[in-house]
Formats: C-alpha cells, structure tokens, sequence
C-alpha cells in the first residue's frame, strides 16, 4: 500500500504529523520519500525505508520521534511538482490523491545559476538565425514588384475605325509580355479612342499640351491640345475595372464602369459614381496614313493624382 | 474438425493490435477524454457549426489535395488544366465543383458559428481568447475564398483579383507595398497567380491548422458555454458528453452539409469563363457573392472619390473587425441571455439586413448592365 497524503504519521513513541507530500523517483516511478508536517513545527522528509507500515489513514515509522525531529528540514526548492515535469506512465504507478506528488530537481540542474539568462539567450541565439535570413527573403519576395515604365510606342489601329466625333471607339490590341521565366506572351488589351471636337478636347486637354514622364522625371512625350484624337487608358480610374461606352438614361452617351458604376462623359470627367479622377488620356500619336500608336501607360486606380505603374 | 473459437477471455488479433498501441501512447484515455466532454444543460443542434466547419475543411483539403494532380499554377497553363479537370478527367468536374460550394458551405457555416457564439453571448469572460482565435479564422477563410478565386485564371477570377487588390493598395502607407507584394508586379500576371497558388494551398492551410487547432486546445480549456438560461441545477440535470448526443447532432449536420454540397456540384457545376485577359470583353466583373454587399457599398455615391473610397473600403470594415475583435472587452456584462441584451440583438440585426440588403441590390443591379 501507498502512503496516503493527509494520513497521519505515527513514530514508535507518538503521533507526529501528516503527510503533505511524497517524493518519487522519476525513473523507477516509486515513491522514495514521504513529507512529514509536524503540526506547525517544520517540515521532514522520511525515507521510505524508514516506514513501517501503511494503513488506510495512517503511516507507521520505525524511528522514534526524536530521532524524525532530528533529521533536517525538507528543502521544498529541490523538488518540483509532477505537474512542471514530463514524466510518462507515471499516474498509473503513483495513487496518491489528493496533492502534491513531487520529484526530486536533478543535481545536474542544482549547480544551474541564471536559469532566465539562459533562457532569454536562447531566445536571442533564435532571434540571430532568424535576424540574417529575414532581408534576404523580404528581397527574394520583392524581386518583381517593381519594374521599369515600359515607354515604347504600340500600333494599335487605324483612325478610319471612328467614323463619328465625340463617340467612345474600343480599341483592341494585343501586347507583348515577358513575365520572369515565363516565355513571352501576348496579352489583349484596349484603350478607348475619340476623335474630340473642339469643346470636348479643351475639356480633356484644359487648354493645356499634356506631358508625359518617365520614372526619371524626364518628359517622354506631350499630347498636343489641338490634335483632335484621344486614347483614354481602358483601365477604370475607379478600382481597376473595363469601363465601356454605353447609353444612359438621362445622361446619354457615357463611359460607363459596370463594376462600381462610375460614368463619365466624353471628354473623361466623372458625372457620377465613385471615380475620383477622370479618365486616364495616354501618349498618342497618328501617322499620316491615319496609324495610331500609343504609350501604354497605366495608372494607379482609385487616388485623386495620377500615378504611374506601368 | 474442430474450430477455434476465440473466447471471451481470448483477445482477437485487433483488439491485442489496439491493446499494444494503448500501453504505449494512452489511446483509450485519450479518446475518452475527446468524447467525454460534459456540455452544460445538454446537447443542441446550435452547437453543430463548429464540428461542420472542421469536416467541410477536412473536404476541402481532400478535394483540394486532388485538384492539384492536374491543375498547373502558371499563367499560359491553369486555365487549361482547370479546363481538363472539368472536361477530360473523369469526376474532375464534380470534384472542383465540391471544392467551389465547399467554399460557400464554408462561409455560410462561419457565418453561422459567429452569430450562434454572438447571439449566445459564448464570446464573453473567460472565453475572450477563443473569440479572437475565431476571427482570425474568419479572416483566413475569407484568404482563402480570395484567394482560390483567382486560380482558375479565367475573366470572372483575373477581375475579382484586379479589384480585390486594388482595394488593398488604398491601406495607409503599406498599401502600394502590400499589393506589389501580393501582385508580384505593378499589375496582375503570373507571380500574382504563383503568391496567390502559395498563398492558397500552403500558407493558409497551415495557419488554418494551427488556429483551429488552437481555437480547439482554448475552448476545451474554458469548456463550453452552454445556454443563456436556466438555473445551475436545472443545467446539471440536463448536461451530457460531447459522445454520444452532440456527436450525433454534428453527424447529421456533416451529412446535411456534405449532401447539400453534392446536390450543389450536380445542380450547378462550375463553367468558366473566357480565359483571363486585361481586356474584359462583355462580361461585368464580379466578386465572389459573400463579398458582393461590400462591392454594392463601393458603388455608394458617399464613399466616391480617394477619401470616400478609403472609409467605404478600407475605415468601414476595418472599424468593424476591430469592434469584433475589442467585443468581449467592451462588453463585460456577464449577462448572456441575448434577450436581455438589447443593443447586441439589434445590432446583429441590423448588420444581418445591411448585408442583405447589399447583397440584394448587388444581385438586382446586374440586370441593368446588360
């Protein structure tokens, strides 16, 4: 039978005590000690060998009383509670109930001073293998994610295609990508041509020659205010979308974005809608057999300024 | 001739196998203590949506792990892999059809979880943590649907992406970064399909796993909340295990679920669209339906313009998923009988028809585009 905590604990000449605690061994999952509180008078640890008998409630010693006062005081710091050890199996030997069953703190771990700073060293050393690797991978991650502005110009078709002034006139075209490893592929495109009257056109143009720049600065080409043919980009200055020329209700012949419902009129300005900026007008220029070639640009959606992605 | 015939004392080859492996790792304890869960005031259909999540997740990894036999993750590839697993490999079709309402069953089923954990006030001390887990969860299931969306690379999947990211750079001061980042360019192509193919079958699965994993450990260590009434004896009287009631209750949800998914992928299976291309042609870009009434909001006329656009996509739902995230630390009245928790009830009300609304409106709105 088991010691019992709680039980009382009786020497040869008298009752000294109960069991508070018992030791076990953590390799043999036998319990090598019991811990005696002497009704208020210290702690003693008793070897088991020293036990005479177990009872339901009580636990029998050989020694005498003295003999267990006289033993030294049972150092609580040695040991530490089956709950911060990992040790298998071991309810299945030990029946003890309820408490504390305890274990001896290895001597090997005794002679450890600085438990924290080896603990935080150890987090240290994981920060510094971590520490070298983390640039090297945010730049492995980054390595497409900005790219020069690609200025060439692009043909894109014939003005003949626009037979009326002030109507939005798809224009579809196919472009030439070369994405990392990928072999190069063409992608379909489009932009939105007008042949502008003179209204429309100080409308898109304010008056004013549009420049074009590089990321540098450097202006790669001026639209001029009074050519009357405009390619607006066919990205949505919304969020991104394919906007398409379509009839409105009320407000008639509108770019309209079928994805949040921007409108805008010929000349790009928003009439209505979530835009927050009219329509992107690109670099175009005509040839004299009527060949359009633009700059495909593009911008970043949804901000109030232009800004160049591509 | 005689026949041997194990007696009852006589263990068969199985149950010495079972034997062996209990010794060693404390299998039947280990089943005990998973099966043997008391549930206060007894078992309840409510409390199925966290078991249904975990077996439509298991559905999607199985189907998931399939799909990427035949499915190739480039951008000249994956439409016509996802084009041969419809049209040329045999069940193809029903698998990827399973995996896409899978993913719906999954977003109802989440939406489901919450509110039942909202409206039972499950959320409050000391279940604080388990509540966090979960809206992380939420987020990475709302990854996913993102996510997934664009693999197929067909128009409806490179739109979604478009605009989905879009949305994205509006963040304030990471957002140009966080969207180059997730685009791997200025603009839609292969590495955004790559992160996204990376992002979608690795890196959430994974954080899946642990965060359901640790939104189990937390709730088993706070145990659950059980319902809003009753008095402590009436509760005890009507407690249960986890096995055999709930588990059955849960079983039935799974089958429900797993029927109706099945039905779905019959009914409705998945069709593509022309393949992806900058160049939208007729069709009006879309988002997957469970973000529709977000999209509906961005075509307010009050979230117009660069501000506008940053409330109405960015502050609004942001503002909103930290109002989750802080509820179990504003609301610390240990009251949780929603009926006595008028602001809460009206609030998931009110939230519910907003969503409804959009969604709605979103839906009614097509038909005036074409």
């Amino acid at each position: 039978m088991q010691p019992k905590l709680k039980s009382k604990v009786r020497c040869a000449d008298r009752e000294i005590g109960e069991v508070t605690n018992v030791i076990v061994d953590p390799l043999s999952h036998e319990i090598s000690h019991i811990v005696v509180s002497m009704n208020g008078s210290g702690e003693r640890q008793v070897a088991m060998g020293q036990v005479q008998a177990v009872t339901d409630n009580f636990v029998e010693l050989r020694s005498s009383s003295s003999e267990i006062v006289a033993l030294p005081p049972f150092k609580r710091d040695e040991y530490v509670t089956t709950h911060e050890v990992e040790i298998p199996h071991l309810e299945e030997n030990i029946h003890v109930s309820p408490g504390e069953v305890l274990v001896p703190f290895p001597e090997l771990e005794k002679s450890v001073k600085r438990r924290t700073f080896f603990m935080n060293l150890t987090n240290v050393i994981g920060f510094l293998i971590g520490l070298p690797i983390a640039f090297p991978v945010l730049r492995y991650l980054m390595k497409p994610m900005y790219q020069p502005f690609d200025n060439d110009w692009l043909k894109i078709g014939n003005i003949g295609k626009i037979k009326q002034e002030d109507i939005g006139v798809q224009f579809k075209y196919k472009k030439k990508v070369k994405e990392a490893y990928m072999p190069e592929s063409e992608i379909e495109k489009n932009v939105w041509m007008l042949k502008a009257t003179p209204t429309v056109l100080n409308q898109v143009y304010q008056g004013k020659d549009m420049e074009f720049r590089d990321a540098a600065g450097k202006t790669v080409w001026t639209n001029k205010k009074d050519i009357p043919y405009v390619a607006f980009s066919g990205k949505c200055p919304h969020l991104g979308c394919g906007f398409k020329w379509r009839k409105h209700k009320v407000l008639g012949q509108v770019f309209l974005c079928p994805c949040h419902l921007s409108i805008y009129d010929a000349s790009g300005k928003v009439l209505d809608g979530p835009a927050p900026r009219p329509l992107d007008a690109l670099p175009i220029r005509v040839s004299a057999g009527g060949e359009v070639e633009i700059i495909d640009m593009e911008f970043k959606a949804g901000t109030k300024a232009q800004i160049r992605i591509i | 001739m005689q026949q041997a015939t194990p007696t009852s004392s006589e263990a068969t080859a199985l149950e010495k196998v079972i034997a062996f492996v209990d010794e060693r790792v404390g299998l039947k304890t280990l089943q005990a203590k998973m099966l043997n869960e008391p549930v206060p005031g007894g078992s309840r259909w409510a409390y199925i949506f966290g078991s249904v999540l975990l077996f439509i997740f298991i559905m999607q990894a199985v189907t998931g792990i399939l799909l990427m036999f035949y499915y190739v993750p480039t951008a000249d590839h994956a439409y016509a892999s996802t084009q041969y697993i419809i049209h040329e490999v045999d069940y193809g079709w029903f698998l990827l059809s399973y995996h896409f309402w899978g993913s719906t069953a999954m977003v109802i089923c989440v939406f489901a979880h919450m509110s039942q954990v909202f409206l039972w006030g499950a959320y409050k001390k000391p279940r604080e943590l388990i509540w966090l887990v979960g809206l992380a969860l939420f987020g990475i299931v709302m990854g996913f649907g993102f996510t997934g969306y664009l693999l197929p690379w067909d128009q409806r999947a490179y739109w979604a992406t478009t605009v989905g990211v879009e949305i994205m750079d509006k963040t304030p001061l990471l957002g140009d970064f966080m969207a180059r980042f997730l685009k791997g360019g200025p603009t839609p192509g292969q590495m955004t399909l790559s992160r996204f193919f990376v992002i979608h079958v690795m890196i959430l699965p994974a954080a899946l796993m642990g965060l359901a994993g640790l939104h189990l450990f937390l709730f088993r260590t706070a145990g659950p909340a059980g319902p809003f009434r009753g008095s402590p004896e009436e509760l005890k009287a009507k407690t249960d295990y986890f096995f055999p009631r709930q588990i059955w209750k849960d079983i039935v949800g799974m089958v429900t679920v797993f029927l109706t998914i099945c039905v779905m992928a019959f009914w409705e299976p998945v069709v593509l669209l022309e393949e992806a291309t900058p160049d939208p042609g007729d069709y009006h870009p879309e988002p997957e339906w469970y973000f529709l009434f977000l999209f509906q909001l961005l075509r307010l006329k009050m979230f117009s313009g660069e501000f506008g656009q940053f409330v109405g996509a960015m502050a609004l739902p942001g503002a909103f998923m930290a109002l989750l995230a802080a509820l179990p630390f504003i609301d610390r009245d240990p009251e949780r009988n929603i009926f006595k928790r008028p602001i809460a009830l009206i609030g998931w009300i009110v939230v519910m028809t907003a969503i409804l609304i959009f969604t709605v409106s979103a839906i009614i709105n097509r038909e005036f585009l074409d």
